[in-house]
């Protein structure tokens, strides 16, 4: 984070990956993921989103192709994964599969720890990412006490302790209440503020239109097209095609425009908040 | 789960385990040395005192934990007092001997003792403490590692199995006895599934977070761990001193 780069922080070329048991996991995947970009994966289910986070974190290596990280393909002996792991920070989808500990403070501080961090270190960490989340009341609760979105905030302070470069989320807001996803956008708004690279696969459309500048579409394990956040309206057939669907304010900024209500010479509104503030009367503010 | 909410919501619940191991320990010890089973009473009586009292655990949830335990004692003392004979004139008898009821009154009083040592380890420590002091105390890593895994699974696959069971509930998986069967047999093979599952994805998660070996985690801290251990140490000499003197 010292030095300033520049190029992809990660990427993949012509990647191929099975799975033992033959199922199709990355086919010829190309893509690069820009740094200190907010970047989301579409794609339908089993088009190889986890997959793909699997290999940037050097847990999965292809058959065929190179994954690179920071310009250099992936060194997958101990200590070079060891690296790559401890600048790469993975949340996964099921916090129960990513749980350790059933003591919420111990489980934040397995990742720390296993950088070989010292005790004071390691504390400051797991203070600062419980206190990202939230979740510092609940430090010391079980975690087979908390609910789903409590369980998932603790995965992402796990994460957080290790201070990557590179965070991957994989559906974090699936199974989150609107507060809870609101609060979350929050959180990896500061995250970016800070230069952190983030990279995040789901299935919300209108929030991928809100938040990211880097929109990857994955379908049958492969890249098949990457845009600026800000061009999806002009590629919404190609979303429709691929099922993704189509951010409801791309929609109904058309109709807006088509009816004549909004000058077609204003840029598209990227939220339905924006949207609103185009449509509010100069003086007054938007009714909610 | 009582022992569970027990230890996570008790008055001791941040004192040092170290501390609570330590009375525990000389409870148990105190119970062994004790002369009489009436003296092996008395300090089981004053464990289980010193867990209701101090730590504040409910006497119900108290009772209710200690109920199965206190059942099995019951018929095992009732076993061990009397003993089977048989006669050529009464045929066979159930009599009481008094060489019986004494060892049936020693084993109860020191399993009592024994057995109010340890609920009140359990009831005022949660099982991550008693982890994290088993690493302290250079317990083998391995077993560590197997105890703080089973114990987090142990839920995990509990909320799955009642996930499981409540929707075969309600699509009558369980309307009759071969029904029954049947639907057990289904949810047996489904967290089998499920285990061999999930050990492959949480191995994957601890790889992500760059785990390569045992399982490290910031040990949680006791600030007046020192006063504690002493007032735990005097308290547990008290005890054994009790047995040791009391005729």
């Amino acid at each position: 984070m010292t030095l300033a780069r520049t190029g992809p922080i990660g990427a993949l070329e012509a990647v191929d990956f099975r799975y033992p048991d033959n199922s199709r996991g990355l086919v010829q995947c190309t893509l690069a993921l820009q740094r200190g970009s907010r970047t989301v994966l579409l794609g339908p289910n089993g088009a190889g989103k986890t997959t793909l986070f699997l290999h940037l974190n050097g847990i999965l290596r292809p058959q065929r192709g190179t994954v690179q990280f920071d310009g250099a393909p992936l060194d997958y002996g101990r200590p070079g994964l060891r690296q790559l792991r401890s600048r790469v920070g993975l949340v996964f989808q099921n916090p129960d599969s990513q749980l350790v500990s059933a003591s919420v403070r111990e489980d934040v501080s397995f990742g720390p720890c296993n950088l070989g961090l010292d005790r004071v270190t390691v504390s400051r960490r797991v203070a600062e990412a419980l206190a990202m989340v939230g979740m510092v009341d609940q430090a010391d609760r079980p975690v087979h006490a908390l609910s789903f979105g409590q369980k998932k905030r603790v995965c992402i302070a796990g994460v957080l302790a290790m201070e990557p470069e590179l965070l991957l989320l994989d559906e974090p807001m699936a199974g989150l209440d609107p507060a809870m996803q609101g609060e979350l956008e929050q959180l990896l708004d500061r995250l970016h503020r800070r230069g952190m690279t983030i990279v995040m696969a789901t299935h919300d459309i209108d929030f991928t239109y809100r938040w990211a500048d880097q929109v990857c579409l994955l379908a049958e394990g492969q890249c098949r097209a990457q845009w600026e956040g800000a061009a999806l309206p002009e590629v919404r057939d190609q979303l429709r095609q691929w099922g993704v669907g189509v951010p409801q304010v791309i929609q109904l900024h058309r109709l807006l425009v088509e009816r004549g209500v909004i000058p077609a010479t204003v840029p598209a509104p990227r939220s339905h908040e924006a949207l609103q503030r185009l449509l509010a009367p100069r003086t007054g503010t938007a009714k909610g | 789960m009582l022992i569970e909410q027990s230890a996570y919501s008790n008055r001791w619940r941040q004192v040092s385990p170290a501390a609570k191991g330590l009375f525990a320990l000389c409870g148990m010890v105190a119970v062994f040395i004790a002369k009489t089973p009436g003296i092996a009473c008395g300090i089981a009586l004053l464990l289980c005192l010193t867990t209701l009292v101090g730590a504040g655990v409910p006497s119900v949830r108290y009772l209710r934990v200690a109920a199965p335990a206190l059942l099995f004692l019951a018929m095992s003392g009732a076993t061990l007092a009397a003993s089977l004979q048989s006669g050529p004139v009464s045929g066979m008898t159930v009599q009481l001997v008094p060489a019986g009821l004494a060892r049936a009154a020693q084993v109860c009083g020191r399993s009592l003792g024994g057995l109010t040592a340890l609920l009140f380890l359990a009831l005022t420590t949660p099982l991550t403490d008693l982890i994290a002091l088993l690493r302290r105390l250079k317990m083998p890593e391995a077993l560590l590692d197997i105890m703080v895994l089973c114990y987090r699974m142990l839920f995990v696959f509990a909320e799955s199995a009642h996930a499981i069971r409540v929707a075969q509930t309600a699509r009558l998986g369980y309307g009759s006895i071969s029904r029954s069967f049947r639907s057990l047999g289904a949810l047996v093979a489904a967290i089998t599934l499920q285990v061999w599952q999930r050990s492959l994805a949480l191995h994957q998660a601890a790889l992500a977070r760059n785990n390569d070996g045992p399982f490290r985690f910031l040990e949680p801290s006791f600030p007046a761990a020192g006063r504690q251990l002493a007032v735990a140490c005097s308290a547990g000499a008290g005890l054994i001193a009790l047995a040791v003197v009391l005729p």
